[in-house]
């Protein structure tokens, strides 16, 4: 009896030592739980998907080891969706990257327009991406489209644009550059606002100019927040998707296709759920690496003054 | 007390109605949007009345976005939950959902019956093997057909009645009634080619020059099983080239004009081979001024013979129904000899049973005896449980060629290997 008491004396005393930590967990266990549930279990799950041969309709699931991860490398398409994929990423997250940047460091200045070109930048980036894909549809129509009909206006010829295996991927492009740009400009105008004044002060007494300036204090310095948006941008443009499906769906003759829509057809109009879990998980596995480089790197580069 | 009364009795009224509405309930899903002509009927009012009296049930409509259907479909046979009983699909679905296993058989004596009743190309699209059936066509023959532009035809001193005899004539023809502007830009096609969107879709409109040509898909179009690609020889080769010809050399069509049917009815282009039912149900919408002409596709050569696509959509019932008696009784009787009849009078589309081609109006109204005329020269598609993979490849292979990303050889090539490998793995 006496031992009772003091077990729970101890538990008691235990409980209110922990009360703050286990209230703590509570608050994010709603978050966690559905985090596991809805994000953590079917990424597993594909997983173990990529080593089987998955029928869903006829209820069998097969092991077949790594034979879709050799299969893959054998898949023209899937190839030439990564590489689709890989320059659609690397020419996506530089030019949005550094039209960011530039337009960041104008918008710097002191304007009464300021609020005006911010908004005017962002609203891309918050409308519907299908939406403003269907209107950029037509803004490419090779007879009816306003691009054509400007560039006609300076006797330049028109272009095939999505009509065009050597165009098609490059108009998606501009268009995914002008969907981001306005919430990297957004970052990049938080970071140059954190960057104090003093520097820049003590960097004119020593006679820099504004283009030493720039390359000496505010590339450094913003060097967390570049990190930051070319990740952000990075795993964005591993996933693209929408765009390519409403503007070109991969076409002509996969010039377009990337990995996630290939992955979307190899699942749900192929039915083939095990060889597109393997491509997921490939996909993964180059997101997840490139995040890592990217974040050691921009590491290297952080200075503090 | 007596609230609790009141309420419980409204509780069990409402679980009353509940019972009676789930009970004999069957659900149809049908394309939406203006994917098919053929969908229009699933618009009418009261469509099924008369049967859901007859049978004590009711049957509910469903539109589905075409685009997303497929994937749809899959979803919900997968799950098992809100599992259609029937689907109104196109007929280039079902060797796929056949390779799944995933719908059911016309029972036999209903297959017999239909066989025994419908015209010859209706019979040959429904038959699977040995009097199979597992779907039921629509009504209204989806007849691939050359239509023109009868006035750019006499702008160019063609006869507009008369539409080109064979290949070297349709390139001529082609030549004559495009247009160019000063700079010597297209902005009118002789003949308007589909090269993007889904590759099925490229070859659907290329089917009709592979035919003529003396190719085909596959070796045995009836087996669902076996067989090879049947596309890389002499004529799938000739097929690939008199559109690459068009492009590159005579330079009448372009890459520009993507679109086929619309090209036609907005006055882009002079010639156009793709659905005929697609331009009798938009032109008096789209282009009431147009005045446009009817026919085959053009053989290869004077006098050989000619073929076409005919690309039915068909009612399905899938396995995982749970209502399956009661739904081929429900597409037993929307397609039955009188509502194939009343619906081809009001649609002025043709009909599937041998007796209602010679009923009037339809025997004599001329959108259906010139379709008449076609569909004994109209085919439909290989019934391979592997077709989507050989679809895909020669779609694929024909983009490249006409987009000159590879040579006609080496795209077939490419394109004969892939093929036959989809046609390996479906028959495992």
């Amino acid at each position: 009896m006496i031992a009772f008491s003091v077990l729970e004396f101890k538990l008691r005393k235990t409980f209110a030592r922990h009360k703050a930590t286990i209230r703590a967990y509570l608050f994010i266990a709603p978050l966690v739980i559905s985090f596991v549930i809805f994000r953590l279990y079917p990424s597993l799950q594909t997983l173990s998907y990529s080593f089987f041969n998955v029928e869903l309709l006829k209820q069998k699931i097969t092991w077949v080891g790594l034979k879709n991860f050799l299969a893959l490398w054998e898949d023209e398409i899937f190839l030439i969706s990564f590489k689709n994929t890989l320059k659609y990423c690397l020419y996506m997250v530089l030019i949005s990257t550094i039209f960011g940047l530039v337009l960041a460091t104008l918008l710097k200045a002191q304007s009464k327009l300021n609020s005006f070109f911010k908004a005017v930048y962002f609203s891309p980036y918050i409308t519907s991406t299908v939406a403003s894909a269907m209107v950029w549809w037509w803004l490419y129509n090779p007879q009816f489209g306003l691009f054509n009909a400007i560039m006609k206006l300076f006797h330049i010829p028109s272009q095939p644009w999505l009509n065009s295996t050597k165009q098609a991927l490059m108009a998606i492009i501009i268009f995914s550059i002008w969907k981001i740009v306005g919430y990297n400009i957004i970052v990049f105008v938080a970071g140059l606002q954190a960057i104090p004044k003093v520097y820049y002060e003590a960097a004119l007494i020593d006679g820099a100019g504004p283009i030493t300036s720039f390359f000496r204090i505010t590339l450094p310095l913003l060097m967390p927040t570049t990190a930051f948006i070319l990740i952000y941008n990075t795993i964005l443009a591993f996933q693209v998707f929408d765009q390519v499906f409403v503007l070109t769906g991969g076409g002509p003759a996969h010039a377009s296709t990337v990995m996630v829509l290939e992955i979307y057809q190899q699942a749900f109009l192929k039915y083939r759920f095990g060889y597109a879990s393997a491509m997921s998980a490939i996909l993964f596995s180059c997101i997840l690496l490139v995040t890592i480089l990217q974040y050691i790197l921009s590491e290297r580069k952080e200075v503090v003054y | 007390m007596w609230k609790f009364k009141i309420g419980f009795a409204c509780f069990l009224v409402l679980m009353l109605v509940v019972a009676a509405s789930a009970a004999g309930t069957i659900v149809l899903w049908y394309p939406s949007g203006e994917i098919t002509s053929l969908a229009l009927l699933f618009h009418e009012e009261g469509l099924f009345s008369d049967f859901e009296m007859e049978n004590d049930c009711k049957v509910e409509l469903v539109a589905q976005d075409y685009d997303f259907m497929q994937q749809k479909i899959f979803t919900a046979l997968a799950s098992g939950k809100n599992v259609p009983d029937i689907l109104f699909i196109d007929q280039s679905w079902v060797p796929g959902f056949l390779k799944e296993e995933a719908l059911e058989q016309v029972p036999e004596a209903d297959a017999k019956d239909w066989l025994e009743a419908v015209d010859p190309v209706t019979r040959e699209a429904s038959d699977y093997g040995e009097g199979v059936m597992y779907a039921y066509p629509q009504y209204g023959a989806d007849i691939y057909g050359l239509t023109w532009n009868k006035d750019y035809f006499a702008e160019a001193g063609l006869d507009p009645e008369i539409p080109p005899k064979d290949w070297e004539e349709f390139r001529d023809y082609g030549i004559k009634t495009s247009k160019k502007d000063e700079a010597g830009n297209i902005t009118r096609v002789g003949y308007a080619i589909r090269h993007l969107g889904q590759p099925h879709g490229v070859v659907h409109k290329f089917l009709w020059a592979l035919w003529s040509a003396g190719a085909d898909l596959v070796t045995d179009p009836k087996a669902l099983r076996g067989g090879e690609a049947a596309f890389n020889n002499e004529g799938g080769r000739s097929a690939a080239k008199l559109v690459w010809d068009m492009i590159y050399t005579d330079k009448s069509t372009s890459l520009d004009f993507p679109d086929p049917r619309t090209c036609l009815l907005q006055g882009l282009a002079s010639m156009q081979i793709s659905e005929t039912i697609s331009i009798q149900t938009r032109q008096p919408v789209e282009a009431p001024n147009l005045k446009w002409g009817m026919s085959m596709p053009p053989p290869k050569e004077e006098g050989s013979e000619s073929a076409t696509n005919y690309n039915p959509w068909v009612y399905v019932v899938p396995k995982a129904s749970q209502n399956k008696e009661l739904a081929w009784k429900a597409i037993k009787w929307i397609n039955s000899k009188e509502k194939d009849y009343q619906f081809c009078m009001k649609y002025r589309m043709t009909p599937r049973y041998k007796e209602n081609w010679e009923r009037e109006p339809l025997a004599s109204d001329p959108y259906i005896v010139a379709l008449r005329a076609m569909i004994p020269y109209a085919r439909p598609y290989p019934n391979n449980l592997g077709l989507n993979g050989v679809m895909e490849a020669l779609g694929s292979a024909l983009q490249k060629i006409w987009h000159n990303e590879s040579s006609i050889e080496d795209a077939l090539n490419e394109a004969e290997r892939l093929a036959n490998k989809a046609i390996e793995e479906a028959a495992q």
